[in-house]
């Protein structure tokens, strides 16, 4: 039963505190990563027939006794849920190594598991209002872990972050009681019908703008994005790979998108801002990225990039926009949490992350070199790599929707990616072996495990698209594509 | 008596912004808190009025003080007096603003009559389980992270270097 | 009833405005975390006054105390970030908090 998702890792992480004092490291990251594999292999095994005809409301069970909690799975929940699996299945192997030096391993993975639970719950309800609720659990955590390292940075970036979020999610909340005071009810189908019957513009207007304005925070979108680019670095690394690898894409782009495109329904006006939204996005974090010296503020700048592509793309609303928007989203969980980690390896081993003192590590580092090349490349979109062919796929949306000028934009947007990244790989790994780093070494096993494994899914990813289309893809599309249709369906359960 | 309540919620809350002592801000919100739980009292909201009593006066108040007390240091950060003389200015304007969209959507608004079924537990416990689910992953996430920021007996890791030089 | 329920909706705004101004302007952080308090407290308003206005008041109020829970984590944890760092800058003006550029 599909609400193995939330209640797995929320008892774990009950639990763990209590483990931790009896064994400290071994029992914890032995639990911790079985946990994540589990909900991956299970995504994947049991869930993914489920979905086989259709979206599901399945009823929980406790101990035999039926809960009245109905979780919703369609295509777009499920894809979202594996997405989470994998990139938390790598972030746990990964921690295993690095949180070695940060001590409260137990804690720390009690919190991961929270915020895991959390976005897995976001993405499995069916109500307004437990989007906000399990988007808060996510977020809580989220502000802990942040400030995990207890160094000064990390406690500002925390506090800012803390701020911007809260305010963001009153906005949401508050657009909740507005259509609650419209409406009458908060599950997606009362409310799509419910819309649908009355006629005060004006006010949904504002709910939506509110919406944009709190999820557009949270998934950092311009001008909203003042806070991932002292938040990201600041993290540890595999808490920044989490933030900005999946944190940002369910709290910020899947919500959005699920209430815009199934609830709201998507007019015009949406399109155009969601458009505008998008390629400034693109632009803002490419250009910032490019005179960056710090790799992971770098990274975080790119990542405002690259969900700029996903927005624009869902913007566009037609049904190959969409598959372009899914599957870019997909990728970016894969290469961004990829470079994360990799700039967590580099900042372990040499201990700075200024790229201008960096150089050469290559000779020293050649797996996390190699790994850092691919994901590099990937998102900078260069064939066969799944980069290129999400990328290929947003552009031809938008010239088939005669968006000819964003098109250009998109492409150039591109360049500049590419550009910054090899300068990254240039400066940090190639070039001469600068003298400091004479003695570095390789980052630890589970680290690289967990690279090399990311790694090899955007080579394989890339390789065999058709099939990822056509099996995981596709029936998000489809259910996105039904717009109101898909909540009005389900009124009434 | 509607409106009272109403007028009394904002005007402590005005006070615990302009307040220039922590402390006394701290307790007008917590007035404020009552006045808040008095007006949902007066809307049959009576669960909703208990626990915002209990928990925003009492709870909240109290982390409010023991932080407040935990850091008072020798350089109280006290703003300045100018903001008595701002606020209003932006308040009225925020009154003016309110009025005037009040007035356009004043019977605008269809009545849908919505339903009341079963007690205030039936419905806690047994529509919105789901609700309890993520109240119980927030508490966890709350008190495993104060447990975390602040934990004893371990090196806190330290930043890394400051950056120079660091390009806009 | 409708109107009741503008008026009601009006009030929050009031609060929400007011809290924005906190955290807009104050330079002291607890202050600012006050400022999110009166926030929070003008949208559970909002939130009750719009289950009173569809008479749906026992589901507002299940709203109303799960949302009072998230408040409370919430300022929990932002208090704790708090008393860190006034461990290391022993002050509490935000102006201090310079230290990652924008």
């Amino acid at each position: 039963m599909i609400f193995l998702f939330i209640i797995i890792p929320l008892l774990l992480a009950g639990l763990l505190p209590l483990l931790g004092k009896v064994s400290k490291r071994f029992l914890p990251d032995l639990l911790a990563s079985a946990t994540m594999l589990f909900l991956l292999v299970f995504s994947v095994l049991y869930a993914r027939p489920l979905i086989a005809n259709g979206g599901v409301i399945q009823q929980a069970f406790w101990f035999g006794s039926p809960l009245n909690i109905r979780l919703l799975l369609d295509g777009f929940s499920l894809f979202m849920l594996f997405t989470i699996s994998l990139v938390s299945f790598a972030v746990t192997l990964y921690s295993i190594n690095y949180m070695e030096h940060y001590g409260a391993k137990a804690n720390y993975y009690a919190l991961l598991l929270v915020m895991i639970a959390g976005m897995n719950g976001l993405v499995l309800s069916s109500d307004l209002f437990n989007i906000y609720l399990f988007l808060e659990v996510a977020a809580v955590a989220s502000y802990a872990l942040v400030a995990f390292g207890l160094g000064q940075d990390a406690l500002e970036a925390s506090f800012k972050y803390l701020m911007l979020s809260a305010v963001a999610s009153a906005a949401i909340l508050l657009s909740i009681a507005v259509i609650f005071g419209l409406t009458g009810g908060l599950s997606f189908g009362t409310v799509a019908s419910g819309l649908k019957m009355l006629n005060i513009k004006y006010v949904v207007g504002f709910c939506s703008g509110l919406f944009l304005m709190g999820f557009g925070l949270k998934a950092a979108i311009v001008p909203f994005h003042f806070w991932l680019p002292d938040a990201h670095p600041s993290a540890p690394a595999p808490i920044s790979a989490m933030l900005s690898g999946v944190l940002i894409k369910v709290s910020g782009v899947y919500a959005m998108m699920r209430i815009f495109l199934n609830v709201f329904g998507l007019t015009p006006g949406l399109t155009t801002v969601l458009t505008a939204l998008g390629i400034a996005s693109i632009f803002v974090g490419a250009l910032a990225a490019l005179g960056q010296n710090d790799i992971k503020r770098m990274l975080a700048y790119s990542s405002i990039s690259q969900i700029g592509y996903v927005v624009l793309a869902f913007g566009i609303g037609t049904p190959l926009g969409i598959i372009g928007g899914l599957f870019h989203l997909f990728n970016h969980a894969l290469f961004k949490s990829l470079l994360f980690l990799n700039a967590g390896a580099v900042e372990q081993s040499t201990g700075t992350r200024s790229l201008d003192k960096m150089g050469g590590l290559a000779k020293r580092m050649p797996l996390t070199a190699a790994t850092s090349a691919v994901g590099s490349l990937a998102i900078a979109g260069v064939p066969p790599l799944n980069g290129f062919w999400s990328k290929l796929l947003i552009i031809i949306a938008l010239v088939q929707a005669k968006m000819y000028v964003l098109a250009f934009l998109a492409v150039l947007g591109s360049v500049i990616t590419l550009w910054y990244y090899l300068v990254l790989q240039h400066q940090a790994f190639f070039g001469k072996l600068n003298e400091n780093w004479k003695a570095v070494k390789e980052a630890p096993f589970w680290m690289s495990a967990a690279t090399i494994l990311l790694a090899l899914l955007c080579i394989v990813t890339g390789l065999v698209f058709p099939m990822v289309i056509h099996s995981w893809l596709q029936p998000a599309q489809n259910v996105l594509s039904s717009g109101i249709g898909m909540a009005l369906n389900f009124i009434g359960f | 008596m509607h409106l009272f309540l109403m007028i009394g919620l904002v005007a402590f809350s005005i006070l615990a912004v302009l307040n220039r002592d922590l402390l006394k801000s701290a307790i007008c919100l917590a007035v404020a808190s009552v006045f808040l739980a008095l007006i949902f009292f007066q809307m049959n909201a009576v669960y909703a009025g208990v626990f915002e009593v209990s928990v925003v006066a009492g709870l909240i108040t109290v982390l409010f003080i023991t932080a407040i007390a935990l850091t008072r240091g020798d350089q109280p950060v006290v703003e300045s007096k100018r903001h008595l003389f701002i606020f209003p200015l932006f308040f009225l304007i925020l009154i003016v603003l309110d009025i005037l969209v009040m007035k356009k959507l004043l019977g605008r608004i269809p009545a849908i009559a919505g339903s009341e079924t079963g007690t205030f537990g039936e419905v806690l416990w047994n529509q919105r389980t789901f609700d309890l689910v993520g109240q119980i992953g927030v508490i966890f996430a709350g008190v495993l992270g104060v447990l975390a920021l602040f934990r004893q007996g371990d090196t806190p890791h330290k930043g890394s270097t400051p950056q120079e030089g660091t390009h806009e | 009833m409708n109107n009741l329920w503008i008026l009601n909706m009006g009030f929050a705004a009031l609060l929400i405005g007011t809290g924005i101004y906190c955290l807009l302007t104050m330079k002291n952080v607890v202050k600012l975390l006050i400022g999110l308090e009166i926030i929070a407290k003008g949208v559970t308003l909002a939130l009750v006054a719009s289950g009173y206005a569809r008479n749906n008041l026992l589901l507002a109020q299940s709203l109303a105390i799960t949302v009072i829970v998230v408040d409370v984590a919430v300022i929990a944890t932002a208090l704790a970030i708090i008393i860190n760092i006034n461990r290391h800058t022993k002050s509490l003006d935000v102006g201090k908090l310079t230290r990652l550029k924008g």
